[in-house]
C-alpha cells in the first residue's frame, strides 16, 4: 500500500525528471545543504544561549522569540528539498536503513519540543533568569544530540547501495 | 618506502569525516549567515550585527577550523582526482576569497560606522560567497574526473 504510493510517487512526470537530471538534483542536494547550515547554526545560536555559553546579556526568552520564525522557514527550506530529494528515489528511501533512523529522530525532535514547550520554549519566567534552569540545559543539550544524529544519518543514507545507487554513485 | 594512506584503506573513514566536515562547515557559514541576516535586518534584532559576531566569533572559527582540517584528510584519499576536479579548484578559489572577506571587509563593516546599504551590500557577497563554497563542493561529485 505504502510502498505502491511511493512508486507512484516517484513515477510522477517533476520527480522523475529530477532523478534522470544531471544538474537538478545536485543543485537541490547544495540547497538542502545551504538550508541546514542555516537551519543549524539557528539551533546551536539558541542551545548556546539556554546552556548560558552565549549571547548572555540578552535574554533567553528574547533569543527564543526572535530565532523562531527564522528556524521555521529554515527548517521548511531545508524540508522542501529534502522532500524533492526523496520523492526522485521515495522507494529507495523506503528501504534506507539510514533514512528511516532519521525519520525515527525527526520524531524525537516532535517529542522534545512537545516535552519542552511549556517548561523551556514558552517560558516567560525566563525573560528575567539570570542562569539558565536545569530544564534549559538539558533542553539544549538533547536538542544538539538530536540535530547532530540527525546530520550523520542523512549523510549515511548516500552510503546505502540502492538498486540505481543513491545520489551519484 | 610508500606508505598507503588508511584513510582510503579503510571504507568507514570517508563518511565519518564527511558528517565531521558538514557539522563544521554548517556551524561556520551558518554563524556567519545570521550576522549577515541581522545585516539585512532579520534575526536577532535586539542585539547589533557587532554583537552578534562577537558572541558567536569562537564558535565560527572553531567550525571553521574543524571543517579546513577534515577537508584536508577528505583531500588526502584521493589528491589527484580533487587536483583535477574544476569544481573543486572553483571551491578552494571561492573558500580562499570567502575567509579573506569574512577577516576583512565583513569585521570592517561590523566595528565601522557603515551605511545600512552598504552593510547590506557587504552581507550579500558574505552570502554570496559561502553559498559558493557549498555548491562547489558538492559538484566535486557531479564533475569527478573519469566519472562521467
Amino acid at each position: 500500500m505504502l510502498i505502491s504510493f511511493l512508486i507512484w510517487l516517484q513515477n510522477l512526470e517533476p520527480f522523475a525528471d529530477l532523478r534522470s537530471s544531471a544538474y537538478v538534483y545536485p543543485i537541490v542536494l547544495a540547497l538542502h545543504l545551504c538550508a541546514i547550515s542555516l537551519f543549524g547554526a539557528m539551533i546551536v545560536a539558541t542551545d548556546l544561549r539556554l546552556l548560558g555559553w552565549a549571547l548572555r546579556d540578552g535574554s533567553i526568552a528574547d533569543v527564543i522569540h526572535r530565532l523562531r520564525w527564522p528556524k521555521r522557514i529554515g527548517f521548511l527550506l531545508a524540508a522542501t528539498c529534502g522532500f524533492l530529494l526523496f520523492s526522485s528515489k521515495a522507494e529507495e528511501y523506503y528501504y534506507n536503513p539510514f533514512f528511516r533512523i532519521k525519520i525515527l529522530l525527526f520524531l524525537l525532535v516532535a517529542v522534545h519540543a512537545l516535552v519542552f514547550r511549556k517548561s523551556v520554549y514558552s517560558d516567560a519566567e525566563l525573560e528575567r533568569a539570570s542562569e539558565p534552569p536545569a530544564s534549559a540545559k538539558l533542553a539544549a543539550s538533547l536538542s544538539l544530540f538530536l540535530w547532530l544524529s540527525i546530520l550523520c544519518a542523512g549523510r549515511y543514507i548516500g552510503y546505502v547501495e540502492g538498486r540505481s545507487g543513491m545520489h551519484f554513485k | 618506502m610508500w606508505i598507503e594512506n588508511p584513510l582510503s584503506t579503510s571504507p568507514a573513514a570517508f563518511p565519518i569525516l564527511e558528517c565531521i566536515h558538514i557539522a563544521g562547515f554548517a556551524l561556520s557559514i551558518g554563524m556567519t549567515a545570521l550576522v549577515d541576516f541581522r545585516l539585512l535586518g532579520f534575526g536577532l534584532q535586539k542585539q547589533t550585527p557587532a554583537e552578534i559576531a562577537r558572541a558567536f566569533d569562537w564558535w565560527m572559527l572553531g567550525g571553521l577550523i574543524v571543517a579546513l582540517f577534515s577537508g584536508l584528510l577528505l583531500f588526502s584519499t584521493d589528491p589527484d582526482m580533487y587536483y583535477l576536479n574544476w569544481s573543486f579548484l572553483i571551491k578552494m578559489t571561492c573558500l580562499l576569497l570567502a575567509i579573506a572577506f569574512n577577516y576583512t571587509v565583513h569585521r570592517r563593516a561590523l566595528t565601522s560606522r557603515i551605511s545600512p546599504a552598504v552593510g547590506r551590500l557587504v552581507a550579500c557577497i558574505s552570502l554570496a560567497l559561502w553559498i559558493s563554497v557549498i555548491f562547489g563542493g558538492i559538484f566535486i561529485a557531479v564533475v569527478r574526473p573519469g566519472l562521467s
